[in-house]
């Protein structure tokens, strides 16, 4: 059963779970529109890819292999290589999603990238399945609107921001904020420095395979081992710990 | 009108992968390790991206440039440590990456 009306105070608090994400992602969406503007594409196709692709890494590559006068279809195979990913972003969401609606599962698939999966499956693990379907549902779209805007905004006036910003790092601390706490968990951190290590390892790997590959040695990793529980320690980390189910 | 087939392309191409085990497990039942397994893709996908993404601000800057993006990172990690906030790390990281820069010869 999906109530979004019933359930308006946990789309409330889907989207005040996603804002702290925008902090990282809404300069993320303005470096793309600015590579869009200064890329050799139309400006509106540039801005598009935020509607139809909707995933930032994919984004990006696919405006600069666009821009860098790469073949279509090799355009095409690279951007979607690297969002393999979301086939595991989709099996994860599945379990959640498999008496829902149709339309339901059409549009929250279509709402699907890292940051609504996270925010997502928090709710998830801690509401039960109607409510935490309305926070997905506010988290993600709060994700999307500020998306598609900062990378309109990117493409209009971030043209005019200055380099020495090096806006484009915000993205890799960003993603270091969001993994440094799951290291209290001893399968999470097996997958984490696995992937990391390949990642480096296959930094020169054609077609940015090196990220699929990164990824699936360390879910790998993380599955090798007995099944764990979240360390014990008074350390920091361990306020933000995911209890598993 | 290439430029715009290839980002359509792309973007079905994407929203199958986003649909695509949605609609089978319907037909089909995920073994416990797969469930296990779907746990541990966000964080290994946020620490691939995280490391590529670095090494690509430090590649070709040269020894000293370089040093910069990953003193920005060290007192990003230590930020969180410290505090548990994962956002310390774009507050501290930033500002470090900036006056690191800034005082590093070129």
């Amino acid at each position: 059963m999906i109530s979004l009306r019933a359930d308006r105070r946990d789309v409330v608090a889907g989207a005040r779970a996603m804002v702290p994400w925008l902090a990282g992602l809404i300069p993320f969406g303005l470096v793309i529109g600015v590579s869009a503007a200064q890329a050799d594409i139309p400006a509106l196709a540039g801005w598009l890819t935020g509607p139809l692709i909707y995933a930032g890494s994919s984004q990006a590559a696919t405006i600069g292999m666009l821009d860098a006068g790469a073949a279509p279809m090799v355009v095409v195979a690279s951007a979607l290589i690297i969002n393999i990913r979301l086939i595991f972003y989709s099996a994860t969401m599945a379990r959640y999603w498999r008496d829902t609606p149709w339309w339901w599962r059409l549009v929250a698939a279509y709402l699907i990238v890292d940051p609504s999966c996270a925010v997502g499956l928090n709710g998830y693990r801690r509401l039960s399945r109607r409510r935490a379907h309305a926070h997905y549902f506010g988290g993600a779209v709060l994700l999307w609107v500020c998306w598609l805007a900062a990378i309109g905004v990117g493409a209009t006036v971030g043209a005019g921001l200055p380099a020495w910003l090096h806006l484009e790092f915000v993205m890799p601390l960003y993603l270091v904020g969001q993994t440094i706490p799951k290291l209290a968990h001893p399968a999470q951190r097996r997958a984490i420095f696995a992937a990391a290590a390949v990642a480096l390892l296959a930094l020169s790997a054609p077609l940015q395979l090196g990220i699929a590959l990164a990824i699936a040695v360390g879910v790998t990793a993380g599955l090798t081992g007995h099944p764990d529980k979240p360390t014990q320690s008074p350390h920091p980390l361990q306020r933000t710990v995911e209890v598993r189910r | 009108m290439n430029t715009l087939i290839v980002i359509v392309a792309v973007g079905l191409g994407s929203y199958l992968f986003r649909l695509s085990m949605i609609i089978l497990t319907d037909r089909i039942t995920m073994p416990p390790y797969l469930e296990r397994a779907s746990g541990l893709v966000v964080p290994a996908a946020f620490a691939a991206l995280a490391a590529a993404g670095i090494a690509a601000a430090c590649s070709g800057l040269g020894v000293p440039r370089a040093a910069a993006p990953l003193a920005a990172v060290v007192a990003a990690v230590i930020a969180v440590l410290r505090t548990g906030s994962s956002q310390a790390a774009i507050l501290v990281g930033m500002p470090v990456l900036w006056i690191a820069t800034a005082l590093l010869p070129s």
